[in-house]
């Protein structure tokens, strides 16, 4: 290779400075950051200067209520979520390819059907003259009707039901990178199932556990559609609160600073992510 | 007689249509290195995994000390075993991928401890115990593997292709190690290889595999020296093969007529052969001499081409019925210049030739 082609590899073509990233900064600037600002100088003016707003938020029982009940719903969704994703994940990661990439059309094309057309068919599915309950008597199990919607359970379920691709995709992604060799010869070294699961399978995958649990969690804290309306009135979560909060109330400036608390939150924990992921990679190097 | 240690009993395994092992039977006294030697697709890893309990025969059986592997679940079977590719646990440190199979079996503190820090040394990596396994060469993380394999004193260690992942060099330096450990371990090792070379330099005994069936069973000397099929003489080692037409055969002696009309007597008989039968006569390169000898059968050939290999020269050369044999005389016997001349003859002792049917 001449001299001269190699300096062209080595000498980027773009001009010193940022001109060339303009056009994307102003996007970026214009419709993610001032927004947020926005935001933010709504929480602290609105009625009035000050933190009121915020005092007010954490001061009170009934929203500290909302703000728990935001974390219960969204930390047992994840939970949930992450029993139901593993084997699902795991199946799809041993499968052969061709079997495997048609399960993965069929779990996508739920993600790209409605949601709303999704939450309506579980109230049919889980009210209290629905499908569930009308199958379970008629089959003797039960005598009442069980309780499986405009509570926790039914938010539970109807989240899962949505949240499960994005948990599954990166879990399926760390799964496929262990190599089932590993497994094997964790149990010729004596390891029993569960011991290869506990000591093996599960340490490798929690990266992908760890990725998709965070982004079900925190899609889960801001949810509104499905916990309106599989939800009941008891537990109602943030989001909902600041629907109420702005439409109802019209109190703008509570609305915003409620939603800049779940901001705060969100980023805090993907600062903790990204630490978690950053240390085990300085160890996995070393 | 004393019980076999191991024993493989008309071990056979079917995939559909498919036979991958027709009724393999094999007794493997203690202490012995076996190694299965065959071509991709003959078997050998299938008679394996079933002994380690990765797949399930169809039919036949697999006995240790006289009692039955096979409904023995593989985390049960105490066998240890080296993979063809890395199988470190990669978020475990040197240390502790070899103290997991301790581990598992809940083995006091302090006994893995010791163990750990015997198995290390024994693989010569004391100074590696805290590092991950990323971070460590090949060839180190095959150690750390066979040390993980023995930590438990298994009975039984088995290798699958250990170093086919490595360069020719590593290989060799491994190869060294895995004779000392055996030697200072003692235990009984089943190694798979597809490498000739290194089935000879490690092995007490090997197990010729072919199509699913062993070809042939012993040392390495025997297949070497005293191939009973051209498929063995013809896997082992370098060989050439000259038709030749059988005449008679008299007390295991053949005598045969080769392409160019001459008559070799005293030729190693395999199996009985007709007289007028085709058949083709097997001769290692290193068998042929360029000086004439007692006894020696004579071969008149064209040299088409010599070179330097070292300890020995290989000469391709052209007999006059237009086959080309390999000849492969130690350097010292010759200067390069001697043997340039276009024709000569060469000769061979026909104790060492071999007759197979054609």
């Amino acid at each position: 290779m001449s001299v001269e082609a190699q300096q062209g590899i080595a000498t980027p073509r773009i001009p010193a400075g940022l001109g060339g990233l303009l056009p994307a900064l102003i996007l970026i600037g214009l419709f993610f950051v001032v927004p947020v600002l926005a935001l933010l100088l709504r929480s602290v003016t609105d009625p009035a200067p000050g933190l009121q707003n915020y005092a007010a938020l954490l001061g009170d029982g009934t929203y500290a209520r909302v703000f728990f009940n935001t974390f219960l719903v969204a930390a047992v969704v994840t939970i949930v979520t992450v029993l139901v994703a593993f084997p699902v994940a795991w199946m799809l990661a041993i499968m052969p390819p061709v079997l495997a990439s048609i399960l993965f059309g069929i779990i996508i094309l739920s993600m790209w059907t409605n949601l709303l057309t999704r939450t309506y068919a579980w109230m049919v599915l889980l009210q209290r003259t629905g499908v569930i309950n009308r199958a379970l008597m008629g089959a003797g199990i039960i005598d009442q009707p069980l309780p499986l919607i405009n509570n926790l359970t039914g938010v539970t379920i109807g989240m899962v039901y949505i949240m499960l691709p994005f948990m599954i995709l990166p879990l399926v992604g760390t799964l496929r990178a262990i190599d089932p060799m590993t497994l094997r010869a964790a149990a010729l070294c004596g390891a029993s199932p569960l011991a290869a699961f506990r000591r093996i399978l599960l340490p490798l995958s929690l990266p992908g556990i760890a990725a998709g649990g965070l982004m079900v969690f925190v899609m889960s804290l801001g949810y509104f559609v499905t916990p309106a309306l599989l939800g009941g009135t008891s537990n109602m979560m943030l989001a909902e609160m600041i629907a109420q909060m702005i439409q109802s109330l019209l109190n703008w400036g509570l609305g915003s600073a409620a939603a800049f608390i779940l901001l705060v939150v969100t980023m805090a924990l993907y600062a903790l992510q990204l630490r978690l992921v950053g240390a085990r990679r300085t160890t996995g190097g070393a | 007689m004393t019980q076999p240690f191991l024993s493989i009993r008309k071990l056979r395994k079917a995939f559909g249509a498919f036979t991958a092992v027709h009724d393999v039977t094999l007794d493997i006294p203690k202490g012995e290195f076996l190694t299965f030697l065959g071509p991709s697709g003959s078997g050998k890893s299938t008679t394996l995994y079933a002994i380690a309990g990765f797949q399930d025969p169809t039919s036949g059986d697999v006995l240790l000390q006289d009692k039955s592997l096979l409904s023995v679940p593989s985390h049960k079977r105490n066998i240890g075993m080296v993979f063809q590719r890395y199988t470190l646990f990669p978020h475990l440190s040197v240390a502790e991928n070899v103290a997991f199979p301790l581990r598992v079996r809940r083995r006091p503190e302090a006994e893995v401890k010791r163990k750990v820090a015997d198995m290390l040394a024994l693989v010569r990596l004391e100074n590696f115990a805290e590092r991950l396994p990323a971070a460590l060469s090949g060839g180190q993380q095959q150690r750390v593997a066979l040390a993980r394999a023995l930590a438990y004193d298994p009975p039984i260690l088995l290798m699958d292709e250990p170093l086919s992942a490595l360069d020719k060099k590593l290989r060799e330096e491994i190869q060294a190690e895995i004779r000392r450990i055996h030697r200072e371990t003692g235990v009984t090792i089943l190694y798979v290889t597809h490498d000739q070379e290194e089935a000879l330099h490690l092995s007490d005994r090997i197990a010729l595999f072919r199509d699913g069936r062993i070809e042939q069973i012993g040392t390495g000397e025997d297949l070497y020296l005293r191939p009973t099929t051209d498929f063995v003489a013809g896997f082992i080692g370098n060989s050439n093969f000259l038709a030749a037409e059988h005449l008679e055969t008299v007390g295991g002696a053949s005598t045969i007529r080769l392409a160019d009309g001459a008559l070799v007597s005293g030729i190693n008989a395999n199996g009985s052969f007709a007289p007028g039968q085709k058949t083709r006569l097997m001769i290692r390169p290193e068998a042929f001499r360029l000086e004439r000898s007692p006894n020696n059968a004579e071969l008149s050939v064209e040299i088409v081409d010599v070179a330097f290999y070292g300890e020995r020269r290989r000469i391709v050369a052209r007999t006059s019925a237009g086959q080309e044999i390999d000849i492969r005389p130690t350097s010292a016997a010759l200067a390069a210049q001697d043997v340039a001349s276009s024709h000569r003859p060469v000769f061979f002792d026909p104790g060492a030739a071999f007759l197979f049917p054609a």
